[in-house]
């Protein structure tokens, strides 16, 4: 299976009529020039207003004009490359490719019990090596598989995240930020010589805060490629329809889009579509609903008119365990995602939410992934795949295709293969131990870890890695981030003779 | 005329219905209705709301449409309570907010919203407040529970900066401080010396009722 991305061979679906998509942009351009943004950022606001924008300085508010979002949309790339450590693994973000993440954890759960505790920092070093060998998981999120490990105070856990990243896999890699955490974070690209995806995250609804902004200027800045995420909940950070909530979650990535082509025309940006719909009994976002899939159908038809590659975000299924619900909110999401065009997903090794990652969950979901990416490739049709001879040759009862040349040859070409699924009779299941998927996905993870050697960094580039992630825990202890008691627990977490691996 | 008044500031918050309950408020002022008991009749109301969500039968939509009800009405009323100098009914008060750095609100609101259900009078510093507000809110109103919410897990540490500001400044032993969010555990809430945690917005109003109680 390719490493670069699932290449669709047929046209998208298009679930919005033409009057509809128009319908949505012009809701969106009244938006950002009547009701506007707001952005508490003193540099930003003034880039925006010297662009013609109206700007509020005590409210913090900009209005864009529509001349403006549509000339940025321009500027902005509709593909873009992004350079991984191993050259062969770089991606072209856009177009008709779709690339798929790992999706994060907080923590991992116990597979016995299903409760979610904190992974080790062996755990967290394994996972990465796992996702390394998968071959449907393209490209890294932020903070994967989990937003930190034990010992590590969290406000380490995006770039001690970052390090275990760089050090054990050769993937692209994407960060988000915390605390300024991105100074650190494009050392780090820098030492090991990769680009890395920055994030600009907003606050629904159509608000974004100092951090995130420092970040897009940052990443822009550098050079870098920037994710416009914000992450709405419809009928709480957004209106409950799904059209309406469209229309906001496009003004605040569409306003972070402008930002990034005032602060570096050309910058490439990937927006996300995050999106849930309110749990209305709890409030918590209802993630694996399939209106998500809608929301992220149409908003991917409308940012193929734009032209700007788009994100769906995250797969996260609201199951707490890797059954029955679990594989059909991943799948549903994952399926309608390829279908109508998504460029990239977040997708595997999420088990409840963006609170629990499991590698045998990723390692289902690399199954998920190669099927999805077969129905991509879509179907051959020519002389010799419709094989008119070869039938008129074996003709009826008793030919059959099992010994013909064009059957050893198109089988593995035809068929994908899912390497923890149970494809046994039951006679053949019963005499070898009742096995299902969890199982071969167990085996397959020991397999792995067996046997997959992730390329290590070379010494200097370790010892680059090491020395920026000293100066940043010097950093966060200096402003009062890192209590002694943590300092001291994090310290002797990284005793190991086998650190910075367990 | 009395009764009416107060049926209707009722009917006013079992309808979501802003203005009502505001107009309804001001004309129990009028009429000189007592405030302790309009503020009973309102309470009643957000306490059946609140029973409702408990049960399944109403949402969040409603348990907030209700919440902003009693909002517009009860400034009007305590002002009146003020001003004819009686004693505001109340089980007790919490002032609540989001923690620095962190803007999720929705969570915090339900909190605040059945809290009030549960009788108690709420003052909401809102989202990302810092510690500096949060000890200010303790001194200025002192209240019986102090609640602080964080959703994510950079932010948590924040809860610890404030109980540690609140020590540092002798408030510490004055307030019971609870803490949630969907990035607290009850070991974390223990780890920084909370008197308490849920996991829940409708435990978290429950667990304030007991902490008052002891």
């Amino acid at each position: 299976m390719a490493q670069n991305g699932f290449t669709r061979t047929f046209k998208p679906l298009e679930i919005l009529t033409e009057e509809q998509v128009e319908a949505i942009h012009r809701g969106t351009l009244e938006v950002l020039w009547v009701t506007g943004v707001r952005m508490e950022h003193e540099r930003a606001l003034q880039l925006f207003e010297k662009n013609g924008c109206k700007v509020d300085y005590d409210e913090t508010r900009v209005r864009i004009p529509p001349g403006l979002v549509e000339e940025s949309l321009r500027h902005c790339p509709s593909s873009f490359h992004a350079q991984a450590r191993d050259p062969r693994k770089s991606l072209m973000v856009g177009g008709n490719t779709l690339c798929l993440a790992v999706a994060p954890g907080q923590q991992t759960v116990e597979m016995d019990t299903w409760e979610p505790r904190a992974a080790t920092r062996k755990e967290n070093y394994d996972g990465v090596a796992i996702l390394d060998a998968l071959p449907t998981v393209h490209f890294f999120s932020p903070y994967t598989p989990y937003f930190g490990f034990e010992g590590v105070p969290s406000c380490m856990a995006m770039l001690e995240s970052l390090a275990a990243r760089i050090r054990n896999s050769t993937k692209f890699q994407c960060v988000g930020f915390s605390n300024n955490s991105e100074i650190f974070a494009i050392r780090m690209a820098q030492a090991a010589g990769i680009e890395i995806l920055g994030t600009c995250a907003w606050a629904p609804p159509l608000a974004v805060y100092r951090d995130a902004i420092e970040s897009a200027f940052r990443f822009a800045e550098a050079g870098l490629p920037l994710r416009i995420i914000s992450g709405q909940v419809m009928g709480g950070t957004a209106p409950a329809t799904i059209a309406g909530g469209i229309v906001t979650n496009n003004a605040e990535v569409l306003a972070g889009l402008v930002l990034a082509q005032l602060i570096r025309p050309g910058t490439r940006v990937l927006v996300k579509d995050f999106n849930a719909t309110m749990n209305m009994n709890t409030g918590a976002p209802a993630f694996g609903g399939i209106e998500s899939c809608l929301h992220n159908a149409a908003s991917n038809q409308i940012f193929r008119r734009y032209g700007v590659p788009i994100d769906n975000s995250t797969a996260y299924p609201n199951s707490k365990m890797m059954d029955y619900q679990s594989s059909y909110e991943k799948a549903f999401r994952i399926f309608s995602a390829a279908l109508s065009g998504a460029s990239t997903l977040l997708f595997h090794g999420s088990v409840h939410g963006e609170l629990t990652h499991h590698p045998i969950q990723a390692i289902l979901d690399d199954d998920i992934a190669g099927m999805v990416g077969r129905f991509l490739q879509g179907i051959t049709v020519n002389d010799e795949t419709l094989a008119i001879d070869l039938i008129e040759e074996v003709g009826p009862i008793p030919g059959h295709f099992l010994n013909k040349p064009h059957t050893r040859k198109w089988w593995k070409l035809e068929q994908f293969i899912p390497k923890a699924a149970d494809r046994l009779t039951y006679p053949e299941w019963m005499n070898t131990g009742k096995k299902g998927c969890l199982d071969y996905a167990r085996d397959r993870m020991e397999d792995i870890l067996a046997t997959h050697k992730p390329t290590p960094l070379t010494p200097s580039q370790e010892e680059d890695i090491e020395r920026i992630l000293e100066e940043a825990r010097s950093y966060y202890k200096e402003r009062g981030l890192i209590p002694d008691d943590e300092m001291a627990t994090y310290r002797n977490s990284m005793k190991s003779p086998n650190y910075p691996y367990e | 005329m009395s009764v009416e008044i107060i049926e209707n500031l009722k009917k006013a918050i079992l309808e979501y219905d802003s203005e009502a309950a505001a107009n309804w408020a001001r004309k129990a002022v009028q009429e000189k209705v007592d405030p302790n008991e309009a503020l009973r009749a309102m309470t009643e109301a957000i306490r059946e709301i609140g029973n409702g969500f408990g049960t399944g039968e109403l949402f969040l939509p409603d348990l907030v449409g209700a919440a902003d009800a009693m909002s517009a009405a009860t400034p009007i009323i305590d002002e009146e309570i003020a001003r004819v100098g009686a004693k505001r009914e109340s089980l007790g008060s919490a002032v609540i907010g989001t923690v620095y750095g962190d803007i999720h609100t929705i969570g915090k609101t339900m909190v605040a919203t059945l809290l009030t259900a549960e009788g108690f009078t709420v003052e909401d510093l809102g989202i990302n407040v810092t510690a500096e507000q949060f000890v200010e809110g303790v001194r200025k109103y002192e209240p019986d529970i102090l609640a602080m919410s964080a959703l994510m897990t950079m932010t948590a540490p924040e809860q610890r900066k404030i109980i540690e500001t609140l020590k540092n400044q002798g408030l510490r032993d004055k307030v019971k401080i609870m803490v949630g969010g969907g990035a607290i555990t009850q070991e974390f809430a223990d780890s920084i010396g909370a008197d308490g945690y849920d996991p829940t917005a409708p435990g978290a109003a429950k667990l304030a009722r007991k902490l008052v109680a002891k």
